[in-house]
């Protein structure tokens, strides 16, 4: 498999997890997954320094959101399951 | 504070209110001169991981876990009788090794009660390049598989652990957990010790005093060295106003188990 980086649109994935469902609300956790043959994520001790503080920043800055968090609660009200409410977006661009 | 060489340093109320909001409590205990860097150097010098038996093939381990400071957190949070768990093991992150995503370890046990510790114990230094485990403060409650952790990378409020050589992290079992990359150009090494709690408990077993619990709540020192106040405002993470009053009633349940509220003659302080 070839990888064109200046001809194919492809897609870029961002997850950000949310302290609420509200686009407004602040950011608790971001992962940005990019078209690049070998991309990785990866956990780190250092400072973060994310370039949103909300998701509607997101927004503004030319990301769609192609899912929204789920509201339906598999558990009842007393109990706790994952970190935030997990937006994902995309943009759909040439990737260099 | 160290009473004498053999008895155990109790944990305050304060810091066990800690440990139930944030799932981990750091010790640095004095051991004898060399005693780090003799286990590190044994730890290079491994051919193969003993898997549980690594007390056996380094036998000076067994004085870490006789610590005053590590017996008394032990005591503080599982009871006296407390058990040493036969699995323990030896996390070695070697130079370029990747980093770990989130997991727990086995099926989250769902139980607002404290029945299982992790202590990690770090004999050299690790420093931020060096593949520390990092931890999420908070999470220990959080019902939530490993699969569900996966779109997860770094979340803010999580905690490495860059700590000097001799530390002793304690952990709740379920707290969501992993390892930074290690491009340090040294090994990274970390005991990983189990212990469960044998029998519930009827009374404190830390350095209680019953004075603490007549503080009501101070709405306006939210943060401040109170019992209550750590329960109640505690929010590590900054989550919702919905799951942050999840939280202050479980964590409410889990003081409860620890001061004995719940056993059967236990006298209830809420």
């Amino acid at each position: 498999m070839t990888f064109e980086t200046t001809q194919q649109p492809r897609q870029r994935l961002l997850y950000i997890h949310a302290r609420t469902p509200s686009v407004y609300s602040s950011i608790l956790g971001l992962t940005q997954i990019e078209p690049i043959p070998g991309h990785k994520v990866a956990l780190s001790a250092e400072d973060q320094n994310w370039p949103y503080e909300t998701v509607h920043d997101a927004l503004v800055d030319g990301w769609q959101v192609v899912q929204f968090p789920h509201h339906q609660a598999p558990f009842d009200d007393h109990d706790l399951d994952v970190v935030g409410y997990e937006f994902i977006l995309q943009k759909i661009e040439i990737v260099s | 504070m160290k009473t004498s060489i053999n008895e155990p340093t109790l944990l305050s109320d304060v810091d066990v209110a800690r440990f139930i909001v944030n799932g981990y409590h750091i010790t640095k205990p004095e051991y004898e001169k060399g005693l780090n860097e003799l286990i590190a150097k044994q730890l290079d010098d491994l051919c193969e991981n003993p898997g549980d038996a690594i007390i056996e093939a380094i036998p000076e381990l067994r004085q870490v876990l006789e610590d005053c400071i590590v017996r008394g957190v032990l005591i503080s949070l599982l009871g006296k009788d407390y058990e040493v768990n036969p699995h323990r093991h030896w996390h070695c992150r070697t130079n370029g090794t990747g980093s770990m995503s989130w997991h727990q370890d086995s099926t989250n046990t769902r139980s607002t009660e404290l029945s299982c510790l992790l202590a990690l114990y770090y004999p050299r230094t690790v420093t931020a390049d060096m593949g520390p485990t990092i931890i999420v403060p908070g999470t220990q409650f959080r019902n939530a598989p490993t699969d569900r952790m996966v779109t997860y990378t770094n979340i803010r409020g999580q905690v490495p652990l860059v700590v000097k050589a001799g530390t002793v992290a304690f952990t709740h079992y379920d707290i969501w957990h992993g390892t930074a990359a290690n491009n340090s150009g040294s090994d990274r090494h970390m005991i990983k010790f189990l212990f469960n709690r044998r029998s519930t408990n009827s009374s404190p077993t830390w350095s209680h005093d019953p004075e603490m619990l007549t503080k009501p709540k101070d709405w306006n020192a939210r943060s401040g060295e109170d019992v209550n106040n750590i329960l109640s405002f505690s929010n590590p993470l900054n989550v919702s106003q919905s799951d942050h009053y999840k939280e202050q009633r479980i964590r409410q349940e889990c003081w409860n188990h620890l001061m004995g509220t719940n056993a059967v003659g236990g006298k209830q302080t809420t």
